[in-house]
């Protein structure tokens, strides 16, 4: 068995270290990028959300480098990534691609024991003790999760740096770096290294950088390539940035929401606009912008994929958001068709706005 | 007191259970007039670009009713069946609604569980409260609304027509006439008779549903993928027809399965939005009929050089 999963921002890392930790053989498939882009897009169906056609692209590389398992994870609706898995063993078997999918899905879908069945597919196939396992599954987690912590130094960084681009350059350095490491040991040794060095980049504290947050759609945040890498342009301008979906949170939020103890701030922060949820991360992205609001951010940038029925949603509400609180919001659709230069445009006319904004001349000429 | 009912979404397919409901509280339920030009203009100027026709109608009805009554009632339809959901912009219409339009009436849109009775009771409680507050008085308008609805069939199943199609898609872009530009009236005048999913029956198509490896958790796109398949599987018709409204996130999903179900089956889907012209959906209408005509041979399948056009020999 070679298993491979879909890229996810940073996830391939920690996908890197679970595997060589546990001893399974993997493909992790190639970085995401035009070539994956328009493979998903030949094959997928032609209204489908862009995550499912990236996703697709990603599966394709990874059999073509010998993969023959896709270990991917489910949900229960109602946003279409429920479906995924349905769609995408279809129409890779009618591509002729024979390839076995473990779907991670919620227990109170598909019952404990099948959880636990699938689970145990993946685990069975590594040659070590029970004990040794968790201890790879545990390494990853935390593997993933300094790796997001050192992401949103960095990006926090971006505006104070005194020297412009240091911190890109140590967030770059630090991924490529911490994926070469042979073992789970050393990549996290690697990662402590790098986040001693980002806490020691030296800053200006005085600046007083604009500060957005990344709201929207939790697949294009994260993953940089489906956004056109939104974050590197923003520290490229200066500009601090934040981002809470991470794929760390996700783990954490998808283990606490049985219990409803997932997220109680976003949730608190929600309830004015959207009381319920809705799917998706809807909900998330109406209490991301409330809290940015205030913790004295200038503005969000929401980002969704063309369709995406939750973010809909949550882009008729966020106008009442920035009304009431005097917090703009830029919200950006994409897809396979997004042109880069529009894009950029957009991004520089709202940060330039957002800096007339601070100081109080946007009414005179 | 008068509630505002839109007559957008699910209305065509609920409208006697919540008329019933308010009128028997003793309320006078406003309804919208169907679905027109001026509405749909009226939907889209305030409605986000992004979302689906039928939403953007939606809109439309409720900027009509918004000065003609006292009460907004606008469903908030989260649950049919446990563990089933509708699309996430049901979940937040109201949302979506009164964010869009400014100086709107009260809005009733208190979650429809409609999985228990419980809930059902739950839920006239908290709707029926600006009216009244007497438990007694909502449970009874509450059973009589559930028997008005049990009496209510929506569906076609054509007879005496040479060709059957199944007619499928969401109840709001069937049944409403100025959607689909009057489909079913259409495909009759051209000799094509329609059947809709209400009547497969649940276990023909819960057979369909139980192959796919993940139950499909909308209750739209199980009953649709599961029908459709049904039908043509068995070959009780010769064609389907599936009305989508641009841009809809379930039919992106329901339409692969269905095509990945019937291979080669003739499947025609016609994409509506706010710019779809009529002349379009008619030529597309007319060649499917044609071809489904010439398939079951009844026009000359032989082109003028004595050849077979089109071979008969296929899966179907």
């Amino acid at each position: 068995m070679k298993v491979t999963v879909p890229h996810l921002g940073n996830v391939y890392i920690a996908a890197k270290a679970l595997f060589e930790g546990l001893g399974v053989e993997y493909v992790i498939p190639p970085l995401n990028s035009r070539d994956a882009l328009e493979i998903g897009s030949l094959y997928s169906p032609e209204e489908i959300c862009l995550p499912f056609k990236i996703m697709l692209g990603n599966y394709i590389q990874a059999i073509e480098q010998g993969a023959d398992t896709v270990i991917v994870t489910g949900s229960c609706g109602p946003c279409r990534f429920g479906e995924y898995c349905e769609m995408h063993m279809k129409l890779l078997r009618r591509l002729g691609y024979d390839v076995d999918f473990i779907v991670i899905d919620a227990p109170k879908a598909i019952g404990m024991k099948e959880l636990a069945a699938r689970l145990s597919r993946v685990a069975e196939s590594s040659p070590l003790s029970g004990r040794q396992k968790w201890r790879a599954l545990l390494q990853a987690l935390k593997i993933m999760q300094l790796l997001d912590s050192i992401e949103a130094k960095a990006h926090d960084k971006a505006g104070y740096e005194k020297v412009k681009g240091t911190c890109r350059r140590l967030l770059n350095e630090c991924r490529q770096k911490t994926y070469s490491c042979e073992t789970p040991e050393r990549m996290i040794e690697c990662l402590h290294d790098y986040s001693r060095m980002i806490d020691g980049t030296p800053c200006d504290n005085d600046a007083n950088p604009l500060k957005i947050a990344v709201i929207g759609e939790i697949y294009t945040i994260i993953e940089p390539f489906s956004n056109l890498y939104i974050e590197d342009k923003l520290m490229n301008m200066g500009i601090s940035t934040r981002r809470l979906l991470t794929p760390s949170w996700w783990v954490k939020n998808t283990l606490l929401s049985p219990l409803r103890l997932n997220s109680p701030g976003i949730r608190r922060a929600s309830r004015d606009y959207l009381p319920y949820s809705i799917g998706g991360h809807a909900r998330e992205c109406i209490g991301e912008a409330v809290l940015s609001w205030k913790s004295g951010f200038d503005g969000a940038i929401q980002v969704f994929p063309m369709g995406c029925m939750p973010e809909i949603v949550s882009k008729t509400i966020l106008p009442s958001v920035a009304r009431d609180k005097d917090f703009p919001v830029l919200t950006l659709v994409v897809d396979e068709m997004t042109g880069e230069a529009g894009y950029i445009t957009r991004i520089e006319a709202f940060a330039d706005m957002l800096e007339r904004r601070r100081s109080h001349d946007v009414s005179r000429s | 007191m008068r509630v505002g009912i839109p007559r957008g979404l699910l209305y065509d397919r609920y409208h006697p259970f919540f008329i019933r409901f308010f009128s028997e509280l003793g309320a006078e339920p406003v309804i919208s007039p169907p679905t027109s030009r001026a509405i749909l203009d009226a939907g889209v100027q305030c409605c986000v670009d992004e979302a689906c026709l039928p939403v953007k109608i939606f809109h439309g009805h409720v900027r009509y009713l918004k000065d003609k009554c006292d009460i907004l009632f606008i469903p908030r339809i989260m649950q049919l069946r446990k563990g089933e959901y509708i699309c996430p912009k049901f979940c937040g219409l109201a949302e979506m609604v009164t964010n869009s339009m400014p100086d709107l009436p009260w809005v009733l849109s208190y979650p429809i569980y409609a999985t228990s009775m419980k809930n059902l009771r739950r839920w006239a409680q908290e709707t029926a409260l600006p009216v009244t507050g007497d438990r007694k008085r909502i449970f009874a308008a509450l059973n009589a609304a559930m028997r008005e609805q049990a009496r209510h069939k929506t569906g076609y199943d054509d007879k005496g027509y040479p060709i059957k199609v199944a007619l499928a898609g969401h109840p709001y872009n069937l049944y409403d006439k100025f959607i689909n530009m009057n489909i079913k009236e259409k495909l009759n005048r051209l000799g094509v008779g329609v059947i809709t999913e209400e009547y497969v029956s649940d276990e023909d198509a819960a057979q369909e549903v139980k192959a796919l490896f993940k139950k499909p958790f909308w209750t739209f796109a199980r009953k649709t993928y599961g029908s459709v398949a049904a039908l043509a599987a068995r070959r009780l018709v010769q064609g389907v027809v599936y009305i989508s409204s641009f841009a809809c996130g379930i039919d992106s999903v329901i339409i692969e399965l269905v095509r990945d179900r019937i291979g080669d089956f003739p499947m025609l889907v016609l994409k509506i939005d706010e710019h779809t012209g009529e002349a379009g959906v008619d030529t597309r209408i007319e060649a499917f009929a044609d071809m489904l005509e010439r398939r079951l041979g009844h026009e000359g399948h032989r082109s003028a050089s004595g050849q077979c056009v089109y071979s008969c020999q296929g899966p179907f």
